[in-house]
């Protein structure tokens, strides 16, 4: 037990190293990349005494060890500092912006395990059968299919085309919606407004599935291979042929042994995307104005926004460290091996 | 057509002209690069032309003369295109503003929507520089003056306006006008707003300082219900900076409350007050109820922002909005052949020009320059790369600015006489390397591949197009370094004060900001059009 605290202990100081070089990195960057952020905030014809100023009113002017130093403090005490252009507060705006990106994240990971999972079983039992073909060329088109483009696509066709769903943006997200299940004075109260409930519920959902489905598509495609591979590498167990051999109904065995001792991997697998998902949205985000931190990212990035740039990206790498820290321990108390 | 080959024909005649007077700059000047770095052949230009009398004669002859000298391979004035649903009906306006209570909605219809490129920074109305944030703020916000849709100044919070001595105005203001918090709006509160922005020590360091140039402060006015505001110099363009930029805020309320709170909220004058804003996702206006003008007619106004321009343009066709900003042309015909959809477009008051530095090989010589003008199918480019969403311009200032001159007009297409003026250069065999911003303005990397194409196609030139960070190519422009830029450019420019001095100073004179020119002359007349008071 104690091993494993120490374990734990160890993967979270390397886990907030990886972080600090994120920051460090980050802020090289910065430094090296052309044009000053000045040019962004302040118009073309500025003069000097004006460009002077925006740089002393937001500290560009100080030497870069200070900022960095100033920069490092502020981050381990919570402060993320402020947006270059707006003057607001980067932590609130980048944390507004975590719902929708989990959001979008979660729901694509959804539409993958549920299409993926049944498409792997399938392509495996009735390996080298016209099923196993058709659900290897859907993985095969999901993987090499651009999402940006399978994107575009259902917008034209679902959104402009048929007019199911509308083309972009987030109404209403998943707190709001479960706020209708808050009473007023806060605290949940009766009756329920659950009427208002499903009605933002439902408006929530009709927004988020094109991009659950662009963004779940590749991911789909990852999986159903995996379930593939794995099921037929149980299926060639022993244990398999063992129950087989106990006169075990060939579903029970199928569905009760196989698949289970499947899914082990999958589930880190998937896990571990969640946290790619996080980042990894920015094209989708962008292409459905889905207002998460992928396209405040990209947002930030052509304003040289660079505390914006900063907040978020090192909210995302944290996400990731931690997501793998999680996984890392849960394998851990697993098989203790892996430990040492 | 035949507005066409009447220009066409007229530009032969005048390119002969430019044609002349350039010839005889060269047989006083020589051929040679002169050592003084002026480029310019002004003086020798305008020799037989009487000396301008008012403002408007000098701004008109300093845009004549920057015709002739060719500073800039004069490109296109941009239009604003707008997508906008048969729902509402709107006029476009010349300076990409939207002003939310001049849209009406039809039928039953109560709430309008737009979608514009994005939400800009925030909320409070001096602490940005962008069109974006413009487009919100305004709908909240009054200046002391306005602009109609062509650009012309009228009153909004100001019932009176007028010069009381050579650097000082005199705003008589609007009675009965309340912000949206319910306080009534004093000269305190306009006085304040004003030294908000040009002051560094009065609230905080706007951006927007120089857009009232000159501007010193200003005082309220003892017993009247007035405000004095003074100016460095004659300042003539005050009034047209006053309807361009500052916001009436009120005293108490900025000073009361953080610089974060007045970024996430608004009180102001206007027709919509703000009803909710969530940053970077929408920002949805009711109209105010106690508003001193006529009410809007729409109920609320919803502005979102969308940076793809096919997500606008798809908000757009399925009715999730009604205003759809900057549609490239690509789409223009989708939303043409769409029924419930059509197109609003507007010249804006936004230039495109080719800077050539002056003071560099080969851009030194006014031969090559010119050259460079008669090289391009300025006419082509706009009607193949821009959709014929936009005009040739022939001068740094655009038609309907104070100071543009209508005499002057575009470089005619001449491949032979770009030859023949390159060889006169001495440049001939000359390499050159446009460098552009990509996506910074409509279709610029476009029109930049398409100049160069034209300029290559010379015998005696070789051109490249360099792609640039928008950011860097700024810096390198605009860092005080003459000697870091690029002698060759792709930029625009923005002129809201429908001015032509706002143009020329910073971008053509000796100590502009972003100049890339420098002809003792030019500097001359734009000097003494600065000095004289105008109406516009």
């Amino acid at each position: 037990m104690a091993s494993f605290g120490r374990f734990l202990l160890r993967r979270t100081l390397q886990g907030a190293l990886v972080v600090l070089g994120v920051i460090t990195v980050l802020f090289v960057l910065r430094h090296v990349t052309p044009g000053s952020p000045v040019d962004f905030i302040a118009p073309l014809d500025a003069n000097q005494e004006t460009r002077r100023a925006i740089a002393e009113a937001r500290g560009l002017n100080e030497p870069i060890y200070v900022q960095y130093v100033d920069y490092v403090l502020s981050l381990v005490q919570g402060e993320f500092g402020f947006a270059y252009r707006s003057s607001t507060a980067v932590r609130p705006r980048v944390f507004s912006k975590l719902p929708a990106t989990l959001e979008l994240a979660g729901a694509a990971t959804i539409v993958a395990v549920v299409l993926s999972i049944p498409l792997g079983v399938l392509s495996a039992t009735r390996r080298h059968e016209g099923p196993d073909y058709a659900a290897t060329l859907f993985s095969l088109l999901g993987i090499s299919t651009p999402n940006f483009w399978l994107g575009v696509m259902l917008v034209i066709l679902f959104g402009v085309q048929f007019r199911i769903f509308p083309t972009s943006a987030r109404p209403v997200g998943l707190i709001d919606a479960a706020g209708h299940l808050v009473t007023v004075s806060g605290g949940v109260g009766f009756p329920l407004d659950v009427a208002g409930f499903s009605d933002a519920f439902a408006t929530w959902l009709r927004y988020i599935t094109l991009p659950a489905l662009t963004l779940g598509t590749y991911f789909t495609a990852l999986i159903t291979r995996l379930t593939r591979s794995g099921m037929l590498d149980q299926l060639g167990r022993s244990y398999v042929q063992a129950a087989r051999a106990k006169g075990l109904p060939e579903t029970r065995v199928r569905y009760h042994h196989v698949l289970r001792n499947t899914l082990i991997p999958i589930i880190t697998v998937v896990g571990l995307q969640l946290g790619t998902l996080v980042g990894g949205a920015v094209i989708t985000e962008q292409v459905f104005n889905w207002p998460g931190l992928g396209s405040l990212i990209i947002d930030a990035i052509n304003a040289r926004d660079w505390p914006l740039i900063q907040g978020s990206l090192v909210v995302v790498a944290t996400g990731f460290v931690v997501v793998n820290i999680v996984v890392d321990a849960l394998y851990a108390r697993l098989n203790p091996q892996v430990m040492d | 057509m035949s507005r066409e080959t009447d220009r066409r024909t007229f530009l032969t005649l005048a390119g002969s002209v430019a044609g002349t007077a350039a010839l005889a700059g060269c047989s006083d000047g020589g051929t040679e690069p002169n050592d003084s770095g002026d480029g310019g052949t002004s003086t020798d230009a305008e020799e037989s032309l009487p000396e301008p009398e008012t403002r408007d004669d000098y701004l008109q002859r300093a845009n004549l003369l920057l015709n002739q000298d060719a500073p800039w391979i004069y490109l296109n004035r941009q239009y604003s295109v707008y997508g906008k649903s048969t729902d509402v009906e709107w006029e476009a306006r010349r300076d990409e503003r939207i002003d939310g209570d001049a849209i009406e909605p039809l039928g039953s219809k109560s709430t309008v929507t737009i979608t514009q490129s994005g939400l800009g920074t925030g909320l409070d109305p001096h602490d940005h520089r962008e069109t974006t944030t413009d487009n919100i703020v305004l709908q909240a916000y009054e200046g002391l003056l306005t602009r109609d849709r062509e650009g012309r100044v009228t009153k909004q919070l100001a019932s009176s306006y007028e010069r009381i001595e050579p650097g000082v105005v005199e705003f008589g203001l609007r009675s009965g006008v309340s912000f949206h918090t319910g306080d009534s709006m004093t000269k305190e509160d306009v006085a304040f707003s004003i030294n908000r922005m040009v002051q560094d020590d009065v609230g905080i360091t706007s951006p927007q300082a120089d857009q009232l140039p000159g501007v010193t402060g200003a005082e309220v006015v003892d017993g009247n219900s007035a405000v004095r505001v003074n100016s460095d110099g004659i300042n003539p363009i005050v009034f047209a900076s006053f309807a361009t930029y500052c916001d009436i805020v009120n005293k108490s309320w900025i000073t009361s409350n953080e610089r974060a709170y007045i970024n996430t909220n608004m009180n102001g004058t206007g027709p919509f007050m703000l009803d909710t804003y969530e940053q970077d996702v929408e920002v949805v206006f009711t109209s105010y109820d106690d508003y001193y003008g006529d009410a809007p007619a729409a109920d609320s106004l919803v502005i979102k922002g969308a940076p793809e321009s096919s997500t606008r343009v798809n908000q757009l066709l399925t009715g999730e909005t009604d205003i759809a900003v900057n549609v490239p042309p690509q789409s223009v015909s989708e939303v043409r052949n769409s029924e419930d959809t059509e197109i609003s477009a507007v010249p804006s008051t936004r230039v495109l020009y080719n800077g050539m530095m002056y003071d560099r090989e080969p851009f030194d010589s006014v031969e090559f320059r010119q050259a460079m003008n008669h090289a391009v199918d300025m006419e082509s480019i706009i009607e193949n790369v821009l959709s014929s969403f936009g005009a040739a311009i022939s001068q740094p200032t655009v038609e309907g600015f104070f100071g543009y001159n209508g005499d002057v007009d575009p470089y005619e297409y001449d491949v032979e006489r770009a030859e023949q003026l390159v060889e006169e250069s001495g440049y001939a065999g000359a390499e050159i390397t446009l460098h552009t911003p990509v996506g910074r303005y409509l279709q610029d990397l476009e029109i930049a591949q398409a100049v160069v194409g034209f300029l290559d196609d010379l015998s005696n030139v070789s051109a490249s197009v360099k792609q640039r960070d928008f950011g860097s190519l700024a810096n390198d422009l605009v860092d005080g370094d003459i000697t870091t830029g690029p002698d060759f450019y792709l930029i625009g420019w923005g002129n809201a004060t429908f001015d032509a001095s706002q143009t020329i100073i910073p971008t053509l004179t000796s100590d502009g900001s972003l100049t890339s020119y420098e002809d003792d002359r030019v500097d001359e007349l734009v000097e003494q059009a600065q000095s004289m008071g105008s109406q516009n």
